[in-house]
């Protein structure tokens, strides 16, 4: 108990003193999985959209597909991916593993299908009348598909918040395909594994922390949003 | 004033799978013509409306406007979703205020110049100048028809389809609903109304249709009447 205590007291102290090592893991950690989400964003809205609304053969499967893909672990996702970018494999010669690039790969393919599953439950229970209603007023379909979006902005957010929480506290696959460089591809979650399995427990509670509060943050913001959606739908 | 259309459609079938809805249809509608349709529940009212109204596909149909034959259904889809505009039964509200729902409909109007006091004077002429910044989402049936039928002024389609646009409605609102459809067809736009109270709508029609048997009968008018084709066919059989 006093190990824990002491290591939370040296871990705020590590925080609020502006350990430049601490803050850099902070912001690969906040960099290549803000700019995973950003990449998943469009085409999962996309994905989404023909899977609520289109009429095709095999949407089914692919829904089933997306949904068995939730399930999927990241160190399944950080396999595949390292077998596909590793020296032999089909991707070899793009270089990309231990790199940045290929950590956010990784994450961008973690996130695809709660973005695409969560999206297409918004769409599903949103009224069909929204993207009709605004064809019949003259918007284009590009337009209508913004307006429809618009009109789910609130499960829309609550997908990205999902995605997000997901992206940035999972160690496996960012242990794999990054290889937990120090200063270029070590981030939050592969640093506390590596802290704990030196003992240095008080660097692994301050990166914990720091997730801790993101995760609080993620979920009053979702509760901020969603209060909004009730009162004023 | 609108611009003169006369749309025409014929051999127009549609099923839902198995289910055939419409069956070698035709139907006729020129502007400042206003149609009353009706049917029993299931004789494919709605289905119609929102075929002519390009937002479901017909297995076959052929179209034409002011006799000129429309093409491909991708160019047809264009051309209707352009001309003619299609008011749910329970209208749809955007989020955010009224005012925004009128809002969005002029900005997709390139022919109005002035937005603002275009949509002060379709929230004038639905009389909701009151309402305007209330949530549309919590106004009455009887409003949100009104927001509708402003939207629609907005839009100034060539022609209107309206499914049930009376249905639970307060006298009131009714009435007010009446006066608006009234105006439009004083316009010169051709309008369809699909309702099951003909009555309500005797004054304002030009001509009646009866769905039946998954294709249409005139149902009034000089010299016609509702044909029940499941009798005439017993009576052939006989």
């Amino acid at each position: 108990m006093d190990v824990l205590v002491s290591s939370t007291i040296e871990a705020f102290h590590l925080l609020f003193s502006g350990d430049a090592e601490i803050w850099e893991i902070v912001g690969i950690s906040f960099r290549v999985s803000t700019l995973a989400i950003m990449a998943a964003v469009p085409p999962a809205l996309i994905i989404a959209f023909f899977l609520a609304y289109g009429n095709f053969f095999g949407r089914r499967f692919l829904i089933s597909l997306f949904n068995t893909f939730l399930s999927v672990p990241a160190v399944v996702i950080g396999l595949t991916l390292f077998i596909l970018l590793s020296r032999q494999g089909p991707m070899g010669d793009f270089k990309l593993l231990f790199t940045q690039t290929a950590m956010g790969i990784g994450q961008f393919l973690l996130c695809l299908p709660i973005l695409v599953c969560m999206a297409h439950v918004s769409l599903q229970s949103a009224d069909r009348a929204a993207w009709e209603t605004a064809r019949t007023l003259g918007a284009g379909p590009i337009r209508a598909f913004f307006t429809v979006l618009y009109e789910i902005r609130f499960g829309l957010m609550a997908a990205l918040l999902a995605g997000y929480g997901r992206i940035i506290s999972e160690v496996g696959a960012s242990m794999m395909l990054g290889g937990n460089i120090a200063h270029y591809t070590r981030n939050i979650p592969t640093a506390i594994a590596l802290e704990t399995s030196k003992g240095a427990f008080a660097e692994g509670i301050a990166l914990g922390l720091v997730l801790l509060f993101l995760a609080f943050l993620l979920n009053a913001l979702l509760q901020y949003v969603q209060g909004r959606g009730s009162i004023n739908p | 004033m609108i611009d003169a259309l006369q749309l025409n459609l014929s051999r127009l079938s549609k099923k839902y799978g198995r289910n055939v809805v419409l069956d070698n249809l035709k139907f006729d509608i020129a502007s400042h013509e206003c149609v009353l349709l009706t049917g029993e529940n299931g004789a494919g009212k709605t289905t119609l409306l929102r075929i002519i109204s390009g937002l479901e596909k017909p297995e076959h149909c052929e179209i034409s406007f002011n006799a000129a034959p429309a093409g491909s259904w991708r160019k047809l889809r264009k051309r209707l979703l352009k001309s003619v505009m299609y008011l749910h039964q329970q209208p749809y509200m955007l989020s955010g205020s009224l005012r925004r729902n009128l809002e969005y409909a002029a900005r997709l109007n390139a022919a109005i110049v002035d937005q603002e006091s275009s949509v002060d004077r379709a929230l004038e002429w639905a009389g909701l100048e009151a309402l305007q910044f209330q949530s549309a989402a919590s106004l009455s049936g009887g409003q949100k028809q009104r927001v509708a039928l402003a939207r629609a002024r907005l839009r100034d389609p060539q022609i209107l389809l309206l499914d049930e646009p009376t249905a639970n409605l307060d006298s009131e609102s009714r009435e007010r609903t009446m006066q608006m459809l009234y105006e439009f067809r004083d316009t010169g736009t051709a309008i369809v109304i699909v309702s099951h109270d003909p009555e309500v709508f005797s004054d304002l029609t030009t001509r009646r249709i009866h769905l039946h048997d998954r294709q249409t009968s005139p149902a009034d008018g000089p010299g016609s009447e509702v044909i029940d084709l499941d009798k005439v066919r017993q009576s052939q059989q006989q």
